[in-house]
């Protein structure tokens, strides 16, 4: 299976990637979390810490400077730009910094073609975070997400992405979720209703000073605190896009 | 008299305010009596919606181009950097004159490819003008441009008027590694720019602190953390319109008085 979580930048997205794919794993699931992202920090979310992700991207800057082979192969990409995380996620940075479309184009790789050609059968999971905004969406054609995840939180901006994000998806995955994010009172989940429509596959993550200290100190929300009630959604939501995947 | 040589661009991470700050730093520019243009190479509507306008439907830019004899978007004969930006920018609140690329639509991005041609040429056709010194009416115009999230335009170059690089960080580890790989991007390709912190969303002296001392440099301002803002950011309305007398906008008018101190002196 292979899901994909799309949105505004800063609404969330890294986290929900982050901590799904680590709720997926503690539950015995096979799971690649794939950094689709030109600015790419799904490491810190996971738990590796900002220093080990920052190693991961000078690894995919190397490139450049011709201190990296380019790789053309899904596996070898897989090999040469992965490394293990808690849990025994497998996380790969897809993306450089200084390249204009998120993937290695230099390699003949983008985002969505990786998405199309990692594997998720076999039990494995593939968590794809993907850049800011609705770029990748756009470009993602059949076969290469299973489920797409819209996040959103109370504001304008974020909900305005996330309606134009829904008009995509429905065409390009059959199955599309929405996590309300930072919901802290009823007006919160209100805005978010009158604006995308209350008939999507919600999933609400209220307002957590877990992942808020998470976010502060470059740590993974689950392990800041596995309990608290932001997390918790996030654990949930694993469970749930879990029930159509059998572990390995 | 005021003659700011003020050339700004404002960078950081998805969701740290850069549009906010743009947005109001921009208005209350305007109302101090300087000429503001805003330059918006974001396709998606977050600047619009801080400084109070409604995207257009279409590009306005699409006007400027026509394709030469080689099947290339170029900006059209007798539309300078200049012209462009007196037919093509949008007004919006305080006088403030608004320059787009353009807003992607369901379509995706090949209606604003030649937007986008049109849009690159015109920022490089300022600065290159600027530098080699060839008179410009923009001259006393001050030049602020509101970046997407992230690195990636830093990288293509899409600021190139920018003396003067505004990361606008929040205490997040995130927030701050992004700004990090931003300094050392612009670091690497342009040397002359200065680089300026402005600490957004600070709940505390420490916090600001904290983000001071992982990016080694003093900020030019620290934006407390306001509820104003996320009202105002719920409704979808420009701050200044919305809480005109909160912390947040007082702070960016202290930034505000420190970009004209510093404009004055040079």
């Amino acid at each position: 299976m292979k899901i994909v979580v799309a949105g505004k930048g800063g609404v969330g997205k890294t986290t929900v990637s982050g901590t799904v794919s680590r709720a997926l794993a503690q539950a015995g699931h096979r799971v690649l979390a794939l950094d689709a992202d030109t600015n790419p920090m799904l490491g810190v979310s996971l738990g590796l810490g900002p220093e080990q992700t920052d190693l991961l991207v000078a690894v995919r800057e190397g490139l450049k400077t011709g201190e990296t082979e380019h790789e053309r192969t899904t596996e070898g990409f897989v090999e040469r730009f992965g490394r293990d995380a808690p849990d025994g996620v497998r996380l790969v940075v897809a993306s450089r910094i200084d390249q204009p479309n998120p993937g290695c184009s230099c390699c003949g790789v983008s985002a969505e073609q990786l998405l199309g050609e990692v594997e998720g059968g076999d039990g494995q999971i593939v968590v794809g975070d993907l850049e800011a905004g609705i770029g990748t969406v756009l470009r993602l054609q059949e076969g290469q997400a299973d489920v797409i995840v819209v996040v959103a939180q109370p504001t304008a901006k974020s909900l305005e992405v996330a309606r134009r994000a829904l008009e995509l998806a429905p065409e390009r995955a059959p199955r599309v979720i929405v996590v309300a994010n930072r919901v802290r009172d009823d007006e919160d989940l209100a805005v978010i209703h009158a604006a995308l429509g209350e008939d999507h596959e919600y999933v609400i993550v209220p307002d957590d000073e877990a992942i808020a200290e998470a976010d502060r100190e470059g740590r993974a929300a689950i392990d800041v605190d596995p309990d608290s009630a932001g997390v918790r959604a996030l654990i949930d939501l694993a469970d749930r896009l879990a029930g159509i995947a059998a572990p390995a | 008299m005021l003659a700011p040589m003020m050339r700004l661009a404002v960078a950081g991470k998805g969701g740290v305010g850069k549009s906010v700050v743009s947005a109001t730093l921009a208005r209350l520019l305007a109302r101090r009596g300087h000429k503001v243009l805003v330059l918006d190479s974001d396709t998606l509507p977050g600047l619009t919606i801080s400084l109070g306008v409604d995207p257009p439907e279409q590009p306005p830019l699409l006007d400027a181009v026509e394709k030469n004899d080689k099947g290339r978007w170029r900006l059209r004969k007798g539309i300078g950097p200049v012209r462009a930006i007196q037919r093509y920018s949008t007004p919006a609140p305080d006088g403030v004159r608004l320059l787009q690329l353009g807003k992607l639509s369901r379509e995706g991005s090949a209606p604003l490819f030649a937007a986008t041609n049109a849009y690159y040429q015109i920022v490089h056709r300022i600065s290159h003008d600027e530098r080699t010194g060839r008179a410009s009416s923009l001259q006393d115009w001050v030049l602020l441009g509101d970046l997407p999230a992230g690195a990636r335009q830093v990288a293509y170059d899409w600021a190139p008027y920018a003396e003067r690089f505004l990361l606008v960080v929040e205490p997040t580890s995130q927030s701050m590694m992004t700004a990090r790989r931003i300094a050392r991007l612009v670091t690497g390709m342009r040397a002359d720019a200065d680089i300026a912190l402005v600490v957004n969303k600070a709940r505390s002296a420490a916090e600001a602190e904290k983000v001071a001392t992982f990016l080694e440099r003093e900020p030019l301002a620290v934006v407390p953390f306001d509820h104003a803002v996320r009202l105002a950011e719920r409704e979808g309305a420009a701050l200044i319109d919305h809480a005109p007398a909160c912390e947040a906008v007082a702070a960016i008018g202290r930034l505000a008085d420190r970009l004209e101190a510093d404009s004055l002196v040079t």
